[in-house]
């Protein structure tokens, strides 16, 4: 009896597996076959699988080209820098949260959810002249404090409910051995949220390496612009580069990829972070 | 003391921020000082927006600037964006005060942008400075000024696949609207192929100027009475809309019509699953090159029968126009006078496979496809047109004729005199 | 004496300042970067035309009675609703399921940590890139038409996106698609945090798996997953690349959302009043959102 059941509960998981590695993967495989066609096949009917002129014809033509090479060295550096001031500046907020009542700390948070909901694109105009103000326009700052300002909210509720799930205790030891609470945090909290931060980490890095509008926006010259940016130069008036798009994403997913892989462990069990209490 | 550090702390990690900040916009600043500190023309840098590059050979536009910065020492900085979002991107930069100096325009944008005030009166500019402007072989204007100079002009005649014609058993191409509905019919029957197709995605509507109105067009029709819209009891426009709804009807549109981009009518094309389109020639290299092996052939648009006077043929271009907040005007308006000059603007137009916005341009096709060639024929056969240039909001009007149109052919509004009144009553706000 | 009283007051100040100290560079940020240009969206809302025209007008609550009453924004609401509710319902099955299978000790933890990489996929690309992808894969040419008509379930092609039945729920499949990872990856994470000793305890009362789900496993993994929603509520709710890149919100206004709304307002109607009106429409909605979600994580505590 109990073994029957057993083998049935196996094989429902084994078909489950099975639809999502299609669901999950077949788009990404179209992606990446597509990406090895010339650009009138990628519409065939009946549609090819692996061509017969495959060719690395898309990827030789983004290595060879300078400029988009330049998107990619963008989206590191950028993406990089946000994701270590949004984790400083999200880690402190985090903290007060966690650690202190004060008056005004409910309506902070209800601001810090409430922000996010403005369509973005509402935003552009005011946001351009901000940051043409602020003499910013162009550089790798504007988009920094950009990506900066939109997964702050994420990080800081994430690491919020995080640290709440760390012991008081942890940290009052330190301080009544004499440290200070700067201390406390960063030696001793920050260290034991690892996991959960790595998380965090990992969704902005990819917040940051997605963005496209403000990208495009507060950018004009090619040598400032990131990867999503590179993508839609792609798609001209008349001609679409379709296999250059499919490579150029697939190679923008690459980065990501490993990070995820290399993070793994940390991801999955950090994730817990956010909410999970006691 | 604990405070104190925290504060240490906080300041020097701001610190550390900030220069992180400014040592990265450092580097673009410097260049708008550099800028300013130059008085006269030589030294002057423009900075020049545009979608052009990507459709020309690589580096023919650079080479272009290069040229003029030879001659006269003012620096040209090209600027590209991605089409689809140009526009919205030179509305949020008029805005606020990123606007390139010298700005590529689609006749559709001119309206808005004029009217907002962040495009220049190119008029002024032209008389200013003693510019001949007969040359030109048109100009768009907004309360009687020009705004807007084609560079370049893209027409769009009919592509017919000579392959699926025959097998379909269609000897000859068809010139009227019946010999069209009679040669779709057995392009129908006899083959796995669509006869033709009307790109309606409410993204980018264009597919109501370039596939739809172009019908109105080359049978002599207008859908403006005196600048102000005319689409209600407009006989001709209505038989139009009949005439595709029949199409539809039959089921001689390929499908998806709805959700279909120009750019996904042409893949089509290029797999030989579709007999005609009408679609720019700029798109002939293009289809040459990634579809060597079909065969394919330019022809006049079929005009409704009866129809014996001249044609309108449907024309896009790559406008030029300058911004108002460009400090360099004067330099600006050189460097326009430069592009639109006979020879560069012959050379650009032979290398977009375009004809010229200068009257006086010869350009050399002899390079060019034969075909090329006989795009050119039909074209100076008739007169170019686009009735949507100008218009207010062209890209919205497009849009909510197309929204009348679907629901038409849908079946959902009982007539085509009711569905050309909806749309009447969507555009007249416009023109208020 | 004296002393002492004053270190005391001070430390008071102090330990009352702390948590500014702490929430300075956030403030600070968000005060200049975010709500200054949200405050410029919402005093838009109030003016007669802004940005087009030099000196607009101030014209009160008009823009609220123009925008409420429109037609199209209240089909927009209509389909919004639909998007968002479907969404993030579909995102919490299928991230839940797929967590609950990666979470059973049938598998080792190699094979957990391939398919963990596979089901995550869809997470790594930007929204243009997904949207084109989809539309080339549901083209009625396109790949997928391809496998439904050779595998006989349909006859003929089916224009997904070009039917005005069809096209709101392929765009909110394709959402689906690009969002369930998020969910899935943090349900696994709560998983691992829910003690044995919780399931062993229901495993001795003799519960069966379905009953341990419902008494142990949701009951757990509730703080997460209501982050988790209204994280996702707000972030649906204004998707725009998506669905502007596959359907540019038709065909006619089937997949009309609040965000295409706002953007053809903005970008094409040139009337930014309008569209910062919808989006302090929006805000508002969110913002009722957020205070409950402050009440709830305040009584959680």
């Amino acid at each position: 009896m109990i073994g029957k059941k057993k083998v049935s509960v196996q094989i429902l998981i084994v078909i489950i597996l099975i639809l999502g590695v299609i669901w999950a993967g077949f788009p990404i495989l179209w992606m990446f076959l597509n990406s090895f066609k010339p650009n009138a096949e990628i519409f065939a009917w009946p549609p090819t699988w692996i061509s017969e002129n495959f060719s690395f014809d898309a990827y030789k033509a983004i290595f060879s080209n300078p400029e988009q090479v330049r998107f990619f060295v963008n989206s590191y550096v950028i993406a990089g820098l946000v994701v270590i001031v949004t984790l400083i500046v999200g880690i402190m907020a985090s903290y007060a949260f966690s650690r202190f009542n004060f008056p005004g700390k409910g309506l902070i948070n209800t601001i810090i959810v409430s922000v996010q909901a403005v369509p973005p694109i509402t935003l552009l105009i005011p946001y351009i002249s901000l940051i043409v103000t602020l003499r910013l326009y162009n550089t790798y700052g504007a988009l920094i404090l950009t990506y900066l300002v939109f997964t702050l909210p994420y990080c800081i509720l994430m690491t919020t409910g995080y640290f709440n799930t760390l012991p008081k205790e942890l940290d009052e030891a330190v301080m009544i051995d004499g440290g200070s609470r700067w201390k406390a945090l960063w030696k001793i909290l920050v260290p034991t949220a690892i996991p959960g931060l790595v998380s965090v980490g990992m969704y902005t890095f990819m917040q940051a390496w997605n963005e496209y509008l403000f990208a495009l926006a507060l950018t004009k010259t090619n040598d400032m612009r990131t990867v999503p940016v590179g993508i839609n130069l792609l798609m001209g008036q008349h001609a679409y580069e379709w296999n250059q798009m499919m490579a150029m994403s697939v190679l923008g997913s690459l980065p990501i990829l490993v990070l995820f892989l290399f993070f793994q462990k940390y991801f999955i069990a950090g994730m817990t972070a956010g909410s999970v209490k006691n | 003391m604990k405070k104190k550090t925290v504060m240490k702390k906080v300041l020097s990690i701001g610190l550390a921020s900030a220069m992180v900040l400014s040592l990265a916009a450092c580097g673009s600043e410097k260049k708008e000082d550099e800028k300013k500190q130059e008085g006269d023309s030589s030294g002057v840098t423009l900075e020049f927006q545009q979608w052009w590059g990507v459709e020309l050979p690589d580096g023919a536009l650079q080479k272009i600037c290069d040229d003029f910065t030879k001659d006269t020492g003012i620096q040209i900085e090209l600027l590209s964006n991605p089409y689809a979002d140009t526009k919205t991107q030179i509305a949020a930069g008029a805005a606020a005060g990123t606007m390139a100096d010298v700005v590529g325009l689609d006749g559709a944008w001119v309206y808005d942008f004029a009217k907002q005030g962040s495009i220049s009166n190119l008029t002024e500019l032209m008389k200013e400075d003693g510019y001949d402007d007969s040359q030109l072989s048109d100009q768009i204007k907004y309360e009687g000024n020009t705004y807007m100079i084609p560079v370049v002009n893209f027409a769009y005649p009919l592509y017919v696949n000579m392959d699926i014609l025959e097998k379909a058993g269609v000897s000859e191409i068809p010139a009227t609207w019946s010999e069209f509905l009679a040669a779709l019919d057995k392009i129908k029957n006899n083959t796995d192929a669509a006869g033709f197709s009307i790109p309606l995605s409410t993204e980018a509507p264009n597919g109501i100027q370039n596939q739809f109105m172009t019908w109105l067009w080359a049978s002599g029709g207008s859908m403006l009475k005196d600048g102000a819209p005319n689409l209600e009891g407009n006989k001709d426009l209505a038989k139009v809309v009949d005439f595709v709804k029949e199409m539809k009807d039959k089921g001689y549109i390929a499908d998806g019509a709805e959700a279909m981009k120009e750019q996904d009518m042409v893949n089509e094309f290029e797999n030989g699953r579709l007999a005609f389109m009408v679609d720019g020639i700029s798109h002939l290299t293009l289809i040459k090159e990634e579809s060597p092996d079909l065969n394919f052939d330019y022809a006049k648009m079929p005009v409704m029968d009866g129809y014996e006077g001249e044609s309108g043929m449907d024309v896009a271009n790559w406008g030029i126009g300058i911004a108002e907040n460009c400090e360099n005007k004067k330099e600006a308006m050189q460097f326009v006078e430069y592009l639109m000059s006979p020879e560069v603007n012959a050379e650009l137009a032979q290398l977009a496979n375009a004809f010229p916005g200068n009257a006086n341009a010869n350009p050399d096709y002899s390079q060019n496809d034969e075909l090329f060639k006989k795009a050119f024929e039909i074209f100076q056969s008739g007169y170019a047109t686009n009735e949507f240039t100008g218009l207010p909001t062209s890209e919205d009007l497009m849009r909510s004729f197309n929204e009348q149109l679907v629901l038409y052919l849908d079946g959902d509004t009982a007539s085509v005199d009711e569905m050309l009144g909806a749309a009447q009553k969507a555009w007249e706000p416009a023109f208020e | 004496m004296n002393q002492t009283a004053g270190k005391g007051k001070k430390d008071i100040l102090k330990r009352q300042a702390t948590p500014y100290v702490y929430l300075l560079p956030t403030v600070v940020l968000m005060f200049i970067l975010l709500v200054i240009p949200i405050l410029m969206v919402i005093r838009y809302s109030f003016y007669d035309n802004v940005i087009i025209n030099k000196n607009p007008v101030f014209v009160g609550l008009q823009n609220y009675k123009a925008v409420l009453s429109d037609p199209n924004f209240l089909v927009a609401i209509r389909n919004t609703l639909f998007f968002v509710i479907v969404s993030i319902i579909a995102h919490l099955i299928i991230g839940m399921v797929f967590a609950l299978v990666l979470n059973t000790r049938y598998l080792g933890d190699k094979t957990k940590g391939i398919f963990r990489v596979i089901y995550a996929l869809p997470w790594m690309f930007t929204a243009s890139v997904i949207a084109i992808l989809w539309r080339m894969m549901l083209n009625p040419n396109g790949v997928i038409n391809y496998l439904i008509t050779s595998m006989n379930l349909v006859n003929d092609n089916i224009s997904f996106l070009a039917s005005r039945d069809i096209a709101l729920k392929a765009v909110t499949l394709i959402n689906i698609w690009s969002g369930y990872p998020f969910y899935m990856i943090s349900i696994l994470a709560g998983l691992q945090g829910i003690s044995t000793d919780l399931y062993e305890a229901s495993a001795l009362d003799g519960a069966n798996a379905v009953q341990t789900y419902f008494r142990i496993t949701v009951p757990q993994l509730k703080p997460i997953l209501i982050s988790l929603l209204m994280l996702d509520f707000v972030w649906t709710l204004q998707q725009f690349a998506l669905i502007w890149m596959t359907t540019g919100g038709g065909p006619v206004n089937a997949t009309e959302t609040i965000s295409t709304y706002i953007y053809k307002q903005g970008f094409t109607k040139y009337q930014y009043s309008m569209a910062s009106t919808g989006a302090v429409i929006l805000l508002i909605v969110c913002t009722i959102i957020g205070i409950f979600y402050v009440r709830q994580q305040r009584s959680g505590d």
